[in-house]
């Protein structure tokens, strides 16, 4: 990987850091667990890798924006994540933003 | 399955105890559900390179478990302004103090083993890195813990930070306060006041030998019933100290008649007569027979004052010897800023 290349590569990371988590809290209004959470995202155009994924719902449940239950599912137990009452309120505040910054970006270009 | 096995086992061990069974199911489940959808796109199970290398995609056992670690840096950047800071300062005083205490050891064995003294400043400077490390290693320490204690307890533990309610503008330091370019003009009053400051420091200097109470007070009638004198070459250091003033203030005039006052004295400048400071300290340690102190009438007083004028030789010795090692080392901070200084202005007008 080229300088240019791999300084690209951290700055497309950085810029992606913040939108996964949007992305994830609005995939999480349906209930999902971890890996169809993570198809659901890919098929929308959000690829996300598992060792991203998995600790941000972890990470996101003990903050208190996804509530979680273990459940079985065709035969293996499961543990399906949806957003809980606070994390429906940040998202709506969190979009609110991301649609700021691109209503901006977009008034920039 | 085995092979998953085997990593989920492998992953589990550097998992946080407390949550490792949890996460080892829910990650069970997950890679199972993946699995079970690769293999029912080949329609067959999956042969063991083609495990192995979904594995290795999905990264080591210790990678993996890094992630779900509540904290993934020892410190972190909110911290980290002020911990390279503080390392830098720590670093700087250490070898301060240890340069300073190993100099005034030398110093104690002393000063005719010369060849011995080599060898002992040769210990000093092969032991130096160890210093470093070692206050190094400790400023770490001291840091992750707070950073650990600032993942802990969130929003009590801030007052490290630098950009916390603590922090104030009136903290900073007076503009021109600092070196070089960015030092505050000196205005003319203040100039002048420096020239007629040195002016009555240089009179008193050449009053003091005849009227010594200038220096020593009430104290100074004593010398006369004391049995010492002072050695020859106090004189010799005296004249020295007197020219080095005498030479700082023509300076301070040639300025003031060039118009050049408002220019604070610069870096080249101060850093020479730092140097030239050191000659007349390097005379005393340059005593011939290391002598300072002299009785008045040795044939008398050698049996009764001896002993305390060869100890009162010693300790003044070893306290020029101290002054000499902090100037040195003021010297030597000196040379390395304005080199650095230097070759960052020289890296910026490239």
């Amino acid at each position: 990987m080229t300088l240019a290349e791999n300084l690209f590569e951290n700055l497309r990371l950085e810029l992606r850091r913040g939108c996964l988590t949007l992305a994830v809290l609005a995939q999480l209004k349906q209930e999902h667990y971890g890996y169809t959470l993570r198809k659901a995202l890919a098929s929308r155009g959000m690829e996300i890798d598992e060792n991203t994924l998995y600790p941000l719902l972890r990470r996101l449940e003990a903050q208190g924006l996804l509530t979680s239950e273990w459940r079985e599912e065709d035969k293996r137990n499961k543990r399906f994540y949806r957003l809980s009452a606070d994390g429906q309120e940040i998202f709506v505040r969190l979009l609110k933003e991301w649609n700021d910054i691109n209503t901006a970006i977009g008034n920039l270009l | 399955m085995e092979l998953l096995e085997r990593y989920l086992d492998a992953l589990r061990r550097h998992l946080p105890w407390q949550r490792q069974d949890d996460i080892i199911a829910e990650l069970r489940a997950n890679l199972e559900a993946q699995l079970e959808d690769r293999e029912a796109e080949l329609g067959r199970k999956l042969n063991d390179a083609e495990m192995e290398a979904w594995l290795k995609q999905l990264g080591s056992p210790l990678q993996v478990a890094a992630h779900y670690q509540r904290q993934q840096y020892l410190i972190g950047p909110a911290l980290f302004p002020t911990y390279s800071y503080i390392l830098r300062l720590v670093l700087a005083w250490a070898t301060a103090i240890y340069v300073i205490a190993s100099v005034v050891t030398i110093a104690a064995q002393g000063f005719g083993a010369e060849a011995l003294a080599g060898i002992s400043l040769l210990h000093v400077a092969l032991r130096l890195p160890w210093i470093w490390l070692i206050n190094a290693g400790i400023t770490t320490l001291i840091f992750a813990a707070v950073e650990r204690a600032g993942a802990r307890f969130p929003g009590k533990i801030y007052p490290l930070a630098p950009m916390t309610p603590l922090w104030s503008p009136l903290d900073l330091p007076p503009a021109g306060a600092g070196d070089g370019d960015w030092a505050k003009p000196r205005s003319f009053t203040r100039a002048l006041l420096e020239v007629f400051a040195g002016c009555v420091f240089l009179a008193w200097l050449l009053f003091v030998p005849h009227y010594p109470f200038l220096i020593l007070g009430p104290g100074a009638w004593y010398l006369h019933a004391l049995p010492y004198q002072l050695a020859p070459v106090w004189w010799t250091f005296y004249w020295l100290v007197v020219c080095l003033n005498v030479f700082e203030l023509a300076w301070k005039l040639v300025d003031l008649a060039r118009g050049a006052w408002q220019r604070p004295p610069n870096r080249a400048r101060r850093l020479s007569m730092h140097a030239l400071s050191l000659v007349p300290l390097c005379m005393l340690l340059a005593a011939p027979n290391h002598v300072l102190f002299l009785l008045k009438n040795p044939a008398t007083d050698a049996a009764a004052y001896g002993a305390t004028v060869a100890s009162a030789n010693k300790g003044v010795l070893q306290a020029v010897s101290i002054i000499v090692a902090i100037v040195v080392l003021q010297l030597l901070w000196g040379i390395g800023r304005a080199s650095l200084d230097a070759y960052r202005k020289h890296e910026a007008a490239k």
